[in-house]
Formats: structure tokens, sequence, C-alpha cells
């Protein structure tokens, strides 16, 4: 909700935009099997749509990513949701939020948007069950002012989903 | 080797010894900076340049290309000066880790311009060549292969279920995940896409052939030219076995490409050898490669084991964080160091090896597939040693890739 809003963050620096653009470039030439960037003028906020892949519990899902760029992106992670309605998996809050460390923690600015994906969907097709994290009420609760999920302090456990 | 870096006092401009602004610096040392500068022991701080040229290397954080890049000690990936001064966090106290594969105490090192990058630049661009090829021929067969597909739908969907359940039995078990360690995540990422693939019925991707020749050209500059036939078993044996296995090392080198099931590549590139050679015993190599993948599936665990011991280690870890650039970066990194030795190996193998035609073929092999890849998909011939065919046939695709190799080689001297 709060976080598909405009947020009211910097624009991007120099550098941050001269690298999303050769992602860009380099993401229409070289997409990530299974997603598709919608294109928009808005260099700072992708909406990337994730197919689920075939022969996993999502096969023949589809779902949308929002990726938000700070401003001193590479150097800080995207912040990286699921707009509603997020998949169900252990590890995806109801209001789209990911536990994932590279989001965070382990992030590296020699990541990219097009690793990100990745990343993503193999957690996705590594579950097992269609469920949410046990903790996903109260975590969305504590959201509700639309709090970041890179303000989150995630606690990275499972190594297997 | 430290010794030998600062004897060598560097000339450089004045204004080359401090930030160009690429990023608002936080408390950096000018005087310290400067100093290491001079000394040789971090690259000049050059305007990266939007362009790629062709004596440029590309930064792989701000994506701006400069005439000599940083190494990581840990990894050997480059990184501009500008970007490596944004590495360390301002307050924090932990060791920074290296942003290409995590290893604590990331330090780089400043080995100068040219000379031996130079080389290493060359088989960036080879390969670049060698890509772009493929994804020409891509295109040929794609074509070719929708309608062999529909031809052979039934006979191989059931074969595909077979090799699928003992996929997902890997993933989950224990094993696998002991021995993905640090890099759990381009492990998985491997099973999610061969899964996603299985669909495809039998998809002869070839920007899969390209990843393989990727990785036979980065074993062969790591392990020049020792033992080149237990190199190409090993290749065999990972891609024939599962795709899971090959996943740290393919992953990160394809990123981007769309996944397909080892077996599809084998195919491919036995169907272009049997084509190519026009020999008889080859084609029987093929019948029996395809038709035994479900039973190769079976060993995956043994085989990938043995193919991560053949292979440098580097090449499997410090990958993972990048996008497909990785694999072009890498190549020219294992370049440098073994930039000569790879030169010799090529022409050695291009002359040894009477049987390949290197010179492509790559446009006839439309017809060879045809009829070829039909009895090898429905076949009922069950070989006896089908390992040792697949070797043989591996062999030779890899003196092809090799003799491809040292061919474009002479056209960039």
């Amino acid at each position: 909700m709060t976080s598909s809003s405009a947020p009211s963050r910097k624009a991007l620096s120099k550098i941050a935009c001269n690298r999303l653009q050769k992602e860009l470039v380099e993401w229409q030439v070289n997409p990530p099997a299974g997603f598709k960037h919608k294109v928009t003028d808005n260099l700072q906020r992708w909406i990337i749509e994730v197919a689920g892949a075939a022969g996993t519990l999502y096969a023949n899902e589809s779902y949308q990513l929002q990726v938000d760029f700070p401003e001193h992106y590479p150097m800080e992670a995207p912040q990286v949701i699921f707009l509603p309605p997020a998949p169900l998996h252990p590890h995806i809050y109801s209001n789209g939020h990911i536990c994932l460390d590279i989001l965070y923690d382990s992030w590296s600015p020699a990541m990219t948007v097009s690793s990100i994906c990745i990343s993503i969907l193999s957690m996705l097709s590594s579950s097992t069950v269609k469920q949410r994290p046990a903790d996903n009420d109260r975590y969305v609760k504590n959201c509700r002012n639309g709090r970041s999920p890179k303000e989150t302090r995630w606690w990275f456990h499972d190594d297997k989903v | 080797m430290g010794n030998k870096l600062s004897r060598r006092r560097q000339v450089v401009d004045e204004k080359y010894t401090r930030p160009q602004g690429l990023y608002q610096h936080r408390d950096v040392d000018h005087k310290k900076l400067k100093k290491l500068i001079l000394d040789s022991k971090l690259a000049p701080c050059y305007p990266g340049d939007e362009e790629c040229a062709f004596d440029l290397e590309e930064c792989p954080i701000c994506f701006l290309f400069y005439p000599s890049l940083n190494r990581s000690r840990c990894c050997m990936k480059g990184i501009c000066t500008e970007c490596f001064l944004q590495m360390k966090p301002p307050h924090s106290t932990r060791p920074t880790q290296c942003p290409f594969c995590k290893t604590s105490n990331y330090a780089v090192e400043y080995r100068g311009m040219r000379s031996k990058e130079e080389k290493g630049l060359e088989q960036v661009e080879e390969q670049l060549v060698i890509e772009a090829k493929i994804r020409k021929r891509q295109q040929e067969l794609q074509e070719e292969e929708e309608r062999m597909q529909r031809r052979q739908e039934m006979g191989s969907s059931s074969r595909n279920m077979a090799s699928a359940d003992i996929e997902y039995q890997g993933v989950s078990g224990d094993e696998i995940v002991s021995s993905q360690d640090s890099c759990a995540m381009p492990t998985i990422r491997q099973s999610s896409r061969s899964r996603q693939n299985r669909d495809d019925e039998f998809d002869l991707d070839l920007e899969d052939i390209m990843v393989m020749e990727a990785i036979w050209l980065s074993i062969q500059d790591t392990d020049a030219q020792r033992y080149p036939i237990h190199v190409a078993a090993a290749t065999t044996e990972q891609f024939v076995t599962e795709d899971r296995y090959v996943s740290p090392a393919m992953v990160p080198l394809a990123e981007a490409s769309s996944p397909s099931s080892g077996l599809a590549c084998a195919l491919a590139s036995l169907a272009e050898h049997q084509h190519m050679d026009g020999d008889p015993s080859t084609n029987d190599v093929g019948n029996s490669g395809a038709f035994s993948m479900p039973t190769a599936s079976g060993r995956s665990s043994s085989g990938g084991e043995r193919v991560a011991d053949t292979c440098p280690s580097g090449s499997w870890i410090d990958i993972s964080p990048n996008s497909g650039r990785a694999m072009s970066r890498g190549e020219g990194e294992w370049g440098i160091d073994h930039g000569s030795e790879v030169a010799e190996a090529g022409t050695s193998y291009a002359s040894s090896d009477a049987t390949v035609d290197a010179g492509g073929g790559g446009s006839s092999l439309q017809d060879g597939m045809d009829d070829r890849f039909q009895p090898s998909m429905t076949g009922t011939i069950m070989p006896e040693s089908f390992e040792e065919q697949m070797m043989l046939a591996m062999a030779v695709s890899l003196a092809e890739a090799r003799a491809r190799t040292s061919a474009q080689g002479v056209t960039w001297y």
C-alpha cells in the first residue's frame, strides 16, 4: 500500500543513473528468463513481471516486483517488494516484503537487478509449501506505517528455501 | 611481487591522483591516495568512459570504462579506484568484504596498464565474438528444434519426468545443502532454472553451448594443456549428469541466458560434430548419449563432485554476484595469468586434431540434426559404455572450441 505509493526519496545520483541505464540496456538485450520489465519512463522504479517457473508451485502464476533505487545505488541496495497479491511463500510477507539476505545485509554493489531477479525466482522455485511466514501477521502489523523492508532487522535463518 | 610494484613509480598526471567526483567521497585521505597511485598500488583515477573501446576495461560496479583497473586479491575481479574507495562502509567496524566473492578483508592490487591486461582483453573480445556467432546460430537452430519437438512430443515427455524426480530429490537432500556452503544461492538458482525449463522438452539452447564453451576456455586457461582429455571427460560428466551441479559455474556465467538441460547442450554439440566429421562411428555416440540421459541422472552426485574437483575453485565462487558480464570479465582475468600458455595450447590442439573442422559448418548443421536427432531421442539402442563415447565426443568438441579460439587469436594480433 504505502510502499507502492511514490516515496519521498532523493533523485538518483549521476553514477546511479548511468549504471541503471546500462543495466536496462543489458536487460533489453539479455533479459533474465521468466522476467519482463514493464516499460516506464521512471528509471528509479522498475516494475518487473515474474512468471513462476514451470514445474514449481508457482507455475503458470505471475507476480509483480517493484524495485526502487536509492540515490546511491549500487552502493546501497534497492528496495524490492512484491506488489499485491504477493506470492504465498514462507519468506514472503503478505505486504510484499521479501526476506532475502541479498536485498539487505548481503547486498553487494556487484549485484544487478538481473541477478536479484534470478535469486528471487530461485527462492520461489525451491519452495515446497505455499504458506506465509509464521510471523506474518505480527510483521505486517508493524509495517503499517509504511516502513520499508530495508528498515527491518531481518534474521536470515533458512538457507534451503 | 610487492617489491616489483613499488619499484615502478608511475608517471601520473597530478589531477588523476585524486577522485574525479564519481562519488561524493566521505573522508578520503587524499595524501594517502595520491601516494598509493604514484606508487602503482592503485590505478590512477582516470575519468571513466561511458563507451567501450578496445583497450578499456569495464568496472563491474560503476559500469564505466577505464584504461586499467585494480584487482581483488581474493578473486582477481577488477574495480576502479573510485568504486574501491566506496567499498568500506563508513561506520562499520567489520572487515570489508570483497563485493564479488565475499571474502573478508577485501584488498586490491594494481598490476599496471596493458601488457598482460591486453591479452586478457583480447580473450574477452574473442569470447564476445564466439558468443555472437553462437547467438546467430541459435536462431537458426531454434526453428529446427521446434519442428523436431513437435515430432517427438510423446517419447520425450515421459523421459523428462523421470529425470525431474531425481532432480527434485537432490535439491532437498542434505548432501547438496552442505556442499553449497557459502554460496547457497547459485545452487538453488540452477535448480529452479532447470525446473523451469523442464517443460521445454529437449531445448537445444545454444546459449548453453556457449556457456559450455566458456567453461572449457576457462578450464583451459587455468589448467593449460595439462590433461586435456581428462578435463573433457569431467565436462562431459558435468553436462550429462545433472544441471544442478553445473550451476555454480553455469549460472553466474550464463545468468541471463535461458536455462535448459545439460543434455540439450551435449546433444547439440554432438550433433554438430557428427555432422562436421561425417563419421558414422561418431553418430553412434550421439544416439547413445541422448538415450542414456535418464540413467546418467541417477549418478548425479558423484559426477558433480568430480567436476568440482577438476575445475578451478575460483571459477565457482567469485562470479556468483555478477551478471552475464562476469563471463567475459572472468575469462579476461584468467587469460592474464595464462595467456601465453593458452595460445600455445590452442595451436597445438588445432594442428594435432585433424578430424576437427575448425572452420565452422554451423550453417549446414540443421540438415544433420534433422536426420540424426530423431533416432537419438526416440531410439531404442542401448550402448555398452556411453560414458566413453561421450568423452570422445566432448574431447572433439573441446578441440573444436580450442581450434576456434586459436584461429581467432590470429586475427587479433
